[in-house]
């Protein structure tokens, strides 16, 4: 132990010299210019600036501009993506045959948590803070963020929360299963998540505690940037879709993810420091689900209604006409973002909580339904007698009405108690949850990346490669989670590895039938997730270089927002020649850097 | 005074920063909640240096090492007082550094914060000295 300690005092040691030399060589403390404001700082009047970036690796570690943090928020992103796939799809594989088939029970319980964990909090909320940090100061006419160092300093709290909410897979190896991973599913239900003893679970906690930190950071800065950083020309009247659900989802983020944080540091409290939060003699296990809820429920808005604004952005653009009902689809994001934080409850109805405050929640429940409704009906209406034009954002953009609709209103069924009571923890649940998270969230995310793909990459991407990675994505989701829907009306328990049940208990042979069928239906969904990652590599590297700045036509409808009025103005003066300072996104010229 | 402009006065759109302040506040969580001491003093200590550095480079502060002392400080006090609230008076000695969870991961909380106040403290006197 002692041994232990003085090696780890001597990395730490390293480490902490290396960084200050490091700090040292590239910043020049005595330096600074005194500018309140945390803006950018513009150095003595000698130091003449004719570069916005360093070159190479180094403007990417130290970049605050939001459109890099964008960048690198979306590839990270999409690395979580993949991790996340891959590790659905090690469960579809294994649920192919009663016994399981490829995998022990322990590691699929692993699995399992990290695959929820890394989709929710890896995947769907930096995607989101992809676009939000990219699009939100072009769309709203701002020269960056409120605070772009906040902002650098929010994306790079989540590596680290990546890497220790995965540590147990790396460490088992090494540490002979004395750090594992994390069995506790995404919910970390107590009493089981106290008393796993695996240094694990604590590893993840403290990675979910960075990643809400993060969130918490992001969100203050989207707040402070749609209140005070927006264009003259922009005012709350025309304030764009997106920017709306951004602003509401932050304001979500603010009341609910603190609260994550400050329930993650009692349990980790209650696991090393023997205190009693969740505990029969303190506050009770039944404590843990009401604070995770409370936070729980309203992340599931936090992670729907932006890509809502996305598709409320792009689909109008390719229907050919103005977003139908505008205020009405604020109000109703509005009214999402209220009611959403009196609905956590619909999640405990069976566990024995008083049946007045049980008809309460369901009551909320099924209302907020009504919002959801105005929007769907709204993206409908504007696409009736509209211009189709069915483009691979468009194409997403309706596959996102089309999942929405069988996930909403699987929800709302799941909303009314004597439903619950019978469906509960069943993979009609499951089923439900991913029509949203997959067929919803997922797919606004790719109308987004394929919408936007010419102005952060200035190319074009590969149009029958894009159709094809919808029609796989759409029908891949459908088989995969209508068969959950079907399974969980069957009565198949979620979150078993095995399932030989007894013939009298649930009819095997069906439930075989239907959990082969979600994983063919995984397979073609995988296969189109290749499809994708093909399509991005190749046309970022290689694709046709986009010459108009209007590359969707949006002109002709009056419908070209400020970011591509910006992408046009980068291109009319892509030449460092013409005005050096406009090299922004490109950073410094690598001959520039001797 | 200025000599040769660094990275952040050179580029307005980067700062060596805000990466340290994220590696930071991550081993100082890791350190601190998994009871690792080693790796809670030099967190803490990175964390509160580049609060001090960031705080600096933006201007709102003009140099760093009352910051850094400020926060050391801060983290001295914050020991002292949940090791007052939750740890026997009779427990508080040296010899029981290692033994007891809470203690030990207080202690490291205030061996960061003294070695802040230190750094910051000599770095001022210097500064003071040579100017």
């Amino acid at each position: 132990m002692v041994a232990g300690d003085i090696v780890l005092t001597g990395l730490m040691a390293v480490l902490l010299v290396g960084v200050a030399a490091l700090l040292t060589r590239v910043e020049n403390w005595r330096s600074y210019t005194p500018l309140a404001g945390g803006g950018a700082v513009t150095g003595d009047e000698t130091t003449v600036i004719n570069r916005e970036k360093p070159a190479g690796i180094i403007r990417w570690l130290t970049t605050v501009d939001h459109k890099d943090i964008g960048l690198l928020y979306g590839l990270y992103a999409i690395i979580a993506l993949a991790v996340g796939g891959i590790m659905a799809m090690l469960i579809r594989i294994q649920l192919v045959t009663p016994a399981g088939a490829i995998l022990g029970n322990n590691a699929y319980n692993s699995i399992l948590t990290s695959h929820g964990i890394t989709m929710l909090f890896l995947f769907g909320t930096p995607i989101i803070a992809a676009f939000a940090n990219y699009f939100i100061p072009l769309l709203i006419g701002a020269d960056d963020m409120a605070f772009p160092r906040i902002n650098a300093i929010a994306f790079w709290l989540l590596p680290p929360a990546a890497l220790l909410i995965w540590a147990g897979f790396f460490l088992a190896p090494v540490t002979d299963n004395m750090i594992e991973p994390a069995r506790t599913a995404w919910t970390m239900y107590t009493p089981l998540s106290v008393e796993q003893a695996n240094p694990g679970v604590d590893l993840m906690l403290l990675g979910l505690h960075l990643s809400g930190v993060a969130a918490t950071m992001g969100a203050i800065n989207f707040i402070a940037t749609i209140f005070t950083e927006r264009n003259e020309e922009v005012n709350w009247a025309n304030l764009d879709i997106f920017s709306w659900t951004i602003l509401t989802q932050s304001a979500l983020i603010l009341f609910a993810f603190p609260l994550l944080g400050s329930a993650i540091v009692m349990l980790l409290l209650d696991r090393n420091l023997a205190t009693t939060f969740f505990a029969v003699e303190g506050g009770g296990p039944l404590l843990w689900q009401h604070l995770f809820w409370f936070f729980g429920h309203p992340e599931v808005y936090i992670l729907v209604l932006p890509p809502m604004g996305l598709v409320s952005l792009i689909l109008p653009k390719f229907s050919g006409r103005k977003l139908f009902g505008f205020k009405f689809v604020v109000y109703s994001t509005l009214a999402i973002g209220v009611l959403s934080f009196g609905v956590w409850a619909h999640h405990m109805f069976s566990t024995g909580m008083d049946p007045r405050l049980r008809a309460s929640f369901m009551a909320v429940s099924l209302a907020i339904a009504i919002p959801s409704a105005v929007k769907t009906f709204n993206w409908i209406t504007t696409m009736w007698n509209g211009r189709l034009r069915l483009t691979t954002p468009m194409l997403f953009c309706i596959g996102f009405v089309s999942n929405f609709i069988i996930g909403g209103v699987t929800g709302v069924f799941l909303a009314s108690i004597p439903v619950d009571l019978i469906l509960h923890d069943t993979y009609y649940v499951v089923g439900h949850f991913h029509y949203i998270v997959m067929g919803a969230i997922g797919f606004a995310a790719f109308a987004g990346i394929y919408y936007w793909f010419p102005v952060f990459t200035g190319r074009m991407y590969q149009r029958t490669l894009g159709k094809a990675h919808f029609w796989f994505s759409m029908v891949g989701t459908n088989i995969t989670f209508f068969a959950m829907l079907a399974l969980g009306y069957l009565g198949m328990p979620r979150r078993y590895a095995t399932y030989q049940f007894d013939g009298a208990i649930a009819p095997l042979t069906q439930v075989s039938t239907f959990h082969q069928a979600a994983t063919v239906g995984a397979v073609i969904l995988f296969i189109g997730q290749l499809f994708f990652v093909w399509n991005i590599v190749q046309s970022w590297l290689e694709g046709p270089k986009v010459e108009d700045g209007d590359p969707w036509n949006l002109e002709r409808d009056g419908m070209l927002d400020r970011e591509f009025q910006w992408f046009d103005e980068q291109l009319e003066a892509d030449s460092p020649e013409k005005d050096p300072s406009l090299l922004a996104d490109g950073g410094q010229e690598e001959q520039d850097d001797s | 005074m200025i000599e040769e402009p660094g990275l952040s006065d050179q580029y307005p759109t980067a700062s060596p920063w805000p990466l340290f302040v994220a590696l930071g506040l991550a081993l100082s969580e890791i350190g601190v909640f998994v009871g690792l001491f080693p790796v809670a003093v030099f967190g803490l200590i990175l964390f509160g240096g580049s609060i001090a550095g960031i705080l600096t480079e933006s201007g709102y502060v003009e140099r760093p090492w009352p910051t850094l002392l400020g926060v050391g400080v801060v983290l001295i006090v914050i020991a002292a007082g949940f090791t007052l609230w939750q740890v026997p008076v009779a427990d508080i000695a040296l010899s029981n550094v290692g033994t007891g969870p809470l203690f030990t991961r207080l202690v490291a909380v205030a061996a960061a914060g003294a070695v802040m106040i230190a750094m910051g403290g000599v770095a001022s006197v210097m500064e003071q000295t040579a100017a």
